[in-house]
């Protein structure tokens, strides 16, 4: 199978493009992709969640699914990182103090494999194999923290939200995960982990907050967004979407991202 | 729906702390180990003002998503501020976080998480110094807050409606509050009306009433008065009330009468609160 990768974003309405602090993560190639929401009551938000993507499309968390431990042990070099992107010495007194309670993010990351591609780890790879020779066909995993979400449609139909499923579950609170290690210490029992497959002419959107609670609000209302995203072909298609959505209060105005995974059958296998 | 509008750097919003520096507030404060009035009052609005710039700050800069002033009256009506901002009335935030009068620096004591105190060291900005000097000119400084608003309502209508925040610990001695107030809380944005809220602070250790929603237990006519001219908390306010675990009926005003220190601080903290900054 082939995957049609689309990723489209904006920044929140009355904000510049370079104030953007959603991040996404791509590696086609690996079949790995990650979406961010960075908070934006926090400093440097921007830079923690590309971290945090970047990582996850080169060297997710190991673990059917990961432990608490193996999760935070992934995240601490890529805390130093975000330290050490910050130009401490040059912040005046209000903007070190801020700095310094660290940014907050959510995480959404997703890797799909199929019978041909090879898994990261040994340890991994293992378990995938074990797995393997239990479920037939390819499979997906996701891991997240937060209110990020996806869907994946098949035959026109909705069959998988997660990890949220209703539109009212979309907080102002959601658990997010900081670059600051002081305020992590209740959050390693909160990711969530989940598997499972796909099939050719499936497709998966991953959607920071905003879109993802339209996005629910009408599926709730017995529509198919999916049809209205399937229109949007470019990035001013995109931004116009976003645009109408905001001004009729259907969606808040937020920094918004989607990344469009369709599968279709590779031509080479033909 | 009034009181909804997201605040922005395109539309910020407002506020404007009115500060008695009568000759009384030399007194002590109920609840504050002997402090005065006027110290517990400059702290807690140098303190104010150090939250409001850091939940602001972003990056290496500050989001103007306010801008405010402060009043003093006392031996005068006069704008509040010290250091490089001496005579300014409004003044958006990145101003005020860039130009501190001076920085202090104070001790911290915090739980060591095994039964003992740490002590730290943090920086307090100072802007507004204890002053406490002449009457209570309190009409006087509600119509400056008039003058300056009319102004700023009209060049900034669809922003959410300033918040003037009064502290006092007596009664008006000129001409006031209620005609003034009413001209000030008549004043507005497309997003509703200016709010008014008003914190009598006490030096006696008498029961606090916080946030009434009728005047039935108030004392006298001087605290019937200020609840009169008290805004009714927008539900937003109200929600935040509500969190800090107090139970307010609608009609809630902004208003406390006795207020000690905690009730100062807590009062302050919901009334410059904001779910909707953007």
């Amino acid at each position: 199978m082939e995957a049609t990768v689309q990723v489209f974003w904006t920044p929140k309405k009355g904000n510049t493009p370079d104030e953007y602090e959603d991040a996404y993560g791509c590696d086609v190639e690996e079949g790995r992709y990650a979406i961010s929401d960075g908070a934006t009551e926090s400093s440097f938000a921007e830079i923690w969640s590309t971290i945090l993507t970047q990582k996850f499309v080169t060297t997710p968390p190991v673990g059917e699914p990961p432990e608490e431990k193996t999760i935070e042990d992934w995240v601490t070099p890529l805390q130093r990182e975000w330290h050490a992107n910050i130009m401490w010495d040059r912040l005046p007194w209000f903007a070190e103090e801020k700095a310094r309670k660290g940014a907050f993010a959510t995480l959404l990351g997703m890797e799909f494999f199929d019978d041909e591609s090879d898994d990261d780890g040994v340890m991994d790879k293992l378990l995938f194999m074990f797995k393997k020779q239990k479920t037939a066909g390819p499979r997906w995993r996701a891991l997240t923290i937060g209110d990020s979400n996806f869907y994946q449609i098949r035959d026109d139909e909705m069959i998988t939200a997660w990890p949220l499923t209703k539109g009212i579950q979309f907080t102002h609170r959601p658990t997010l995960i900081s670059s600051n290690p002081k305020s992590n210490d209740t959050i390693w029992n909160q990711f969530r982990f989940q598997t499972g497959e796909y099939e050719e002419g499936d497709t998966f959107i991953l959607a920071t907050d905003a879109i993802a609670k339209w996005f629910l609000d009408r599926v709730e209302l017995g529509e198919k967004p999916w049809r209205v995203l399937d229109q949007v072909k470019t990035e001013h298609d995109f931004e116009t979407l976003v645009s109408e959505l905001r001004a009729g209060l259907k969606m808040q105005n937020d920094d918004t991202t989607i990344i469009s995974i369709h599968w279709e059958e590779d031509p080479e296998d033909e | 729906m009034p009181y909804s509008a997201e605040i922005s750097r395109t539309n910020p919003s407002c506020f404007i702390f009115l500060i008695d520096q009568s000759g009384s507030m030399v007194e002590p404060i109920s609840g504050g180990d002997g402090k005065r009035k006027c110290d517990v009052v400059a702290d807690s609005i140098n303190r104010l003002l150090h939250n409001l710039i850091i939940k602001c700050a972003r990056g290496e800069g500050i989001r103007d998503f306010y801008e405010l002033a402060v009043i003093g009256y006392g031996a005068q009506v006069a704008p509040g501020f010290s250091g490089p901002l001496a005579g300014r009335d409004i003044v958006p935030l990145s101003e005020v976080a860039n130009n501190p009068a001076r920085v202090e620096e104070r001790i911290k004591e915090l739980d060591d998480g095994a039964g003992g105190v740490i002590q730290q060291k943090t920086k307090f900005p100072v802007w507004f110094e204890p002053v406490a000097k002449g009457t209570t000119p309190m009409g006087g400084a509600l119509d400056l807050a008039h003058h300056l608003l009319s102004g700023w309502c009209q060049q900034r209508n669809y922003s959410y409606p300033p918040i003037v925040i009064n502290i006092s610990d007596g009664e008006a001695t000129d001409f006031g509050p209620e005609p003034q107030a009413e001209a000030l809380t008549s004043l507005h944005t497309s997003d509703g009306n200016v709010l008014l809220l008003n914190i009598h602070i006490s030096g006696e250790n008498m029961t606090p009433i916080v946030f009434p929603d009728n005047d039935e237990d108030l004392p006298d006519e001087f605290a019937r008065t200020l609840f009169q001219v008290s805004s009714v908390l927008p539900p937003g306010m109200r929600e935040l009330a509500k969190n800090e675990s107090l139970d307010l009926n609608e009609g809630a005003r902004g208003f406390a009468f006795n207020a000690d220190m905690i009730e100062l601080i807590r009062f302050l903290d919901i009334g410059t609160r904001s779910s909707t900054m953007r």
